[in-house]
């Protein structure tokens, strides 16, 4: 499908016309330019190159035709990315490059990806903004999203779990891709859009473990194991205490896979898993805040 | 005379290390990814590894336990360079073995001697 861009006229005489052209229009390698430089300030960077940002596409079922850059004349100035998704959409990689902000470009994104997603019937948009990345907060509050919770990003460095930590007695079953996926279908927790199911489920090399603790209490986690890193850390307390449930779970995970870094992303502050994983050496790397815009 | 092997995405970023390094007695190899890094160190041997966490293909952390993993490198210090608050950065450096990080954007002026402290005066081989 061919999509027309958006020339909209800035307020001021003597600005450029800025257009709004769908990210389709544009290559990979051009869309990875353009999006690192946006962040090349940011104190999180998370610069991208072509094969992560087409993994992350896919991944995230964003839209590209639904996607945006902001250009005036062959300059661009920025560019704001949409996911899809059966009644709720996700607006990601938006970003102005830093000599062009504070111009309304960041604004204008955020409106076409809104109205973008009225188009499609979505009840609401969500999105995740870095803790005190306040010009973003801010605009996000001005276009009416409102916080749902704080979401972190968590990391463990490669090392056996520590003998100081009481793990309690517990059996362990290795369980396939297959088992994971099924497992997840069972899921209670909330997940943000990087933690929903379809995003794991598109993200693939999934496995989960499912143990039982010789006092009483069972659960299962899910996640992904990729050649240099674990992730995507889903974790469920079926019965018993989740703190000595998570103890288990996360014990046999790195036991199995003492050599392997872990990061995990958008596990909720509140979570009850988050002490005990603490314990057995995960840190916190930053935050988010999930927003949401309703649009039912 | 010491070889600095500096894994750092940013052009300018990797530039501005480069000029300010010039005028010392150090060769500094660039690598503008994780991937090629890894196999920069792995060839090279450095005697220092300037690492900036955010990198395109493989993140930094990822990166230094990589290389603390592997035992030709893993005598390698590694300083971070970073935009992380500090107490992040510290809390970073330390859970993944870094032997110390650098603030970004990096000071012309004080940045020779942030690197010489890692190098032992006595030591010019």
């Amino acid at each position: 499908m061919t999509l027309p861009a958006l020339a909209i006229a800035l307020p001021t005489g003597d600005t450029p016309t800025v257009e709004l052209v769908p990210a389709s229009r544009f290559t990979i390698e051009e869309l990875v330019a353009a999006y690192n430089q946006t962040r090349v300030d940011y104190i999180v960077p998370m610069p991208m190159n072509a094969a992560r940002l087409r993994e992350y596409v896919r991944n995230y079922d964003v839209d590209l035709d639904r996607s945006f850059v902001a250009r005036a004349g062959d300059q661009i100035l920025g560019l704001a990315m949409l996911g899809v998704r059966p009644g709720h959409t996700w607006v990601t990689r938006l970003g102005v490059v830093p000599t062009q902000r504070r111009c309304g470009a960041g604004q204008m994104l955020m409106e076409q990806l809104v109205a973008q997603s009225r188009r499609l019937r979505a009840s609401y948009v969500t999105l995740d903004v870095i803790k005190n990345n306040e010009p973003a907060h801010r605009l996000f509050l001005k276009l009416g999203f409102h916080e749902v919770r704080e979401l972190m990003v968590i990391r463990r460095p490669p090392a056996i779990p520590s003998n100081d930590v009481l793990i309690p007695p517990y059996t362990v079953q290795d369980l396939s891709h297959r088992q994971a996926t099924a497992l997840l279908d069972q899921r209670r927790s909330a997940p943000s859009w990087l933690t929903e199911n379809s995003s794991l489920i598109n993200a693939g090399s999934l496995a989960a473990l499912r143990i039982e603790l010789e006092s009483e209490g069972q659960g299962w986690i899910v996640y992904q194991k990729t050649v240099f890193q674990l992730g995507r850390l889903v974790l469920q307390t079926e019965t018993g205490d989740p703190h000595q449930v998570c103890l288990a779970l996360i014990h046999a995970l790195h036991t199995r896979h003492p050599a392997m870094d872990t990061k995990s992303e958008n596990l909720p502050v509140q979570d009850p898993h988050w002490p005990a994983m603490q314990a057995l050496g995960y840190i916190e790397s930053f935050r988010r805040i999930e927003m949401h815009l309703n649009l039912s | 005379m010491k070889t600095i092997l500096l894994i750092e995405d940013y052009a300018d970023s990797a530039r501005l290390v480069i000029r300010t390094l010039k005028p010392y007695d150090y060769c500094v190899l660039h690598a503008p990814d994780g991937e090629t890094g890894l196999m920069m160190a792995m060839e090279e041997i450095p005697d220092l590894i300037l690492l900036d966490l955010g990198l395109p293909d493989v993140e930094g952390q990822t990166l230094a336990s990589l290389i603390k993993g592997t035992p030709e490198l893993s005598h390698v210090p590694i300083v971070a360079v970073t935009a992380w608050p500090p107490a992040t950065a510290r809390q970073m450096i330390e859970a993944y073995g870094c032997d110390g990080y650098i603030s970004k954007p990096i000071s012309p002026k004080a940045f020779p001697s942030q690197i010489a402290a890692y190098f032992d005066p006595e030591d010019d081989e």
